[in-house]
């Protein structure tokens, strides 16, 4: 029986298994890829004096915020006891736990989307935020400018005001001002729509007409209250002693003009619709920009696991021992992506 | 004989790739839960703001802490842990340490629209742009310019 005893074979490595070891190294370079985020925006944050934190401001919805806070962590736990019974072989179980992740990872989203829709609504989004006064009225004067565009554009495109120039809306308005007066319809337009037309176009010439008038006052630079082109303007301004100056137009003029006009009778709906409130947001861009990076790439990653999870549960009754390992590791991703909510919850909806 | 010790060490390590570890993963959830909504009251109670940014940070450190050892199991792991998460830690505490004197410190200029006061701008804009002001007056009534030609 005496025989010489073969040495063991080495056994290399680290005593967990590869697919383990690789997502804890995919976990290595993710950690990077939000830091990248995380601390770009810490340090503009701390570079910009006047960081808008009002929930007036941002749109932040703290109470929505908590809540998925609140859906990760249950979604997190049921991947735990998941990983743990399917330890146990209890296959049935662990199914019904991963359903409980995917259904809470569904649910994150549709509160992520009911916050970005806020946003939105708001247009407080990336390179559309006003950050001065000035901003902010010329911004309302772009936005009233594109209502009158799409209101000419009905006259333009039915045929009822033929025209080979459809921008120049400046010509345009002679024509639809006159359209009420026009007896003979244009062909190719029919009776009801040459009928409508004609009823609105007084209303659309007259939101034209205040369009314009905020459009001089922005160019001149000159309050509401004196005259910015003609020979009035000229001869306010000839009027005027050495040092002296025409009175500047003022935001809080411009605020109550677009309160007025979205409370017109006729046209009030259409400036409601296409004109945000003008309302100034210091460093409100760059805000909008960091918390869209960075909740989007933590969405993305949301969606990554929900497939992980899929994969699991489309194998049904079928599921073994065999995807121990995967829902282990599926089960480590998805902790990673509740672990950079941790990090985003207060940093962007608290502080 | 070695060979029966060779496969009962191949049977440990398979052991341990699916060692459970006896977590009470429910009180940890409780935590958690508890620590989300704690984050929230300092939102709500009012506290001077320095003060907030140290409690509810502190939360959010409890909170990975208890995903990190527990729901990642990281507190019963082997040393390789530290040699996989020590660079990517020391990496990811450098880069906002690095990036604060170029960008955080002096990224927006004190002539930029975002510091400037609107009484300001606007006095600047008249003095810059008077061709503009002389261009509205040489506009005939009834007849204005487009704002911008497509």
């Amino acid at each position: 029986m005496s025989h010489t005893a073969k040495p063991t074979a080495l056994k290399m490595g680290i005593p967990i298994p590869n697919s383990k070891l690789g997502l804890w190294l995919f976990l290595g370079t993710e950690i990077m890829f939000f830091t990248a985020f995380i601390g770009s925006y810490i340090v503009l944050r701390l570079g910009s004096k006047g960081w808008p934190t009002d929930t007036h401001d941002t749109h932040i919805n703290v109470f929505l915020g908590g809540l998925n806070t609140f859906v990760l962590i249950v979604s997190s736990y049921l991947v735990v006891v998941a990983h743990e019974a399917m330890a146990h072989k209890k296959f049935a179980r662990a199914r019904t736990y991963l359903l409980g992740t995917l259904i809470l990872a569904f649910l994150f989203l549709g509160i992520k989307s009911i916050e970005y829709y806020g946003k939105i609504s708001n247009d407080i989004l990336p390179g559309h935020i006003a950050e001065t006064s000035s901003q902010a009225v010329k911004k309302a004067s772009r936005e009233l400018e594109v209502v009158v565009r799409d209101r000419f554009a009905e006259y333009t495109s039915s045929g009822a005001v033929p025209t080979d120039r459809p921008n120049d809306i400046v010509n345009l308005v002679n024509q639809i001002a006159i359209l009420p007066t026009v007896a003979k319809k244009p062909e190719g337009v029919s009776e009801g729509t040459f009928a409508a037309l004609k009823e609105s176009a007084p209303i659309d010439a007259e939101l034209f007409k205040q369009w314009m008038i905020l459009h001089q006052h922005i160019v001149a630079n000159v309050s509401l209250k004196v005259p910015a082109i003609g020979p009035e303007y000229l001869a306010a301004r000839a009027e005027l002693k050495e040092g002296e100056k025409l009175p500047e137009l003022e935001y809080a003029e411009v605020t109550s003009l677009l309160t007025k006009m979205k409370a017109d009778k006729t046209y009030g709906d259409y400036v409601t619709k296409g004109v945000f409130e003008p309302h100034p947001v210091v460093y409100g861009n760059i805000f909008a920009s960091t918390y869209f990076l960075m909740t989007g790439f933590h969405a993305i990653h949301v969606v990554v696991g929900m497939i992980l999870f899929w994969l699991v549960l489309r194998q049904g009754s079928k599921l073994d021992e065999k995807w121990t390992d995967f829902v282990e590791n599926s089960g480590l991703y998805w902790h990673f992506v509740d672990l950079v909510w941790i990090f985003l919850f207060p940093m962007l909806y608290i502080i | 004989m070695s060979h029966d010790a060779h496969a009962s060490q191949v049977a440990h390590s398979d052991d341990h790739a699916h060692e459970t570890h006896h977590v009470n993963y429910l009180a940890i959830f409780i935590v958690l839960c508890v620590c989300t909504a704690l984050s929230v009251i300092f939102d709500v109670v009012h506290m001077s703001k320095p003060i907030t940014i140290v409690l509810v940070m502190a939360v959010a450190i409890t909170k990975a802490l208890c995903v990190m050892m527990f729901f990642m199991h990281l507190k019963f792991e082997g040393n390789w842990k530290f040699v996989l998460l020590a660079p990517t830690t020391i990496l990811a505490i450098g880069l906002p340490l690095a990036l604060f004197p170029d960008i955080g410190a002096s990224y927006y200029t004190p002539t930029a629209p975002q510091v400037t006061i609107w009484a300001e701008e606007v006095s600047d804009y008249a003095k810059y742009h008077t061709e503009h002001v002389d261009a509205a007056a040489h506009v005939e009534p009834g007849h204005v310019e487009p704002a911008h030609v497509e």
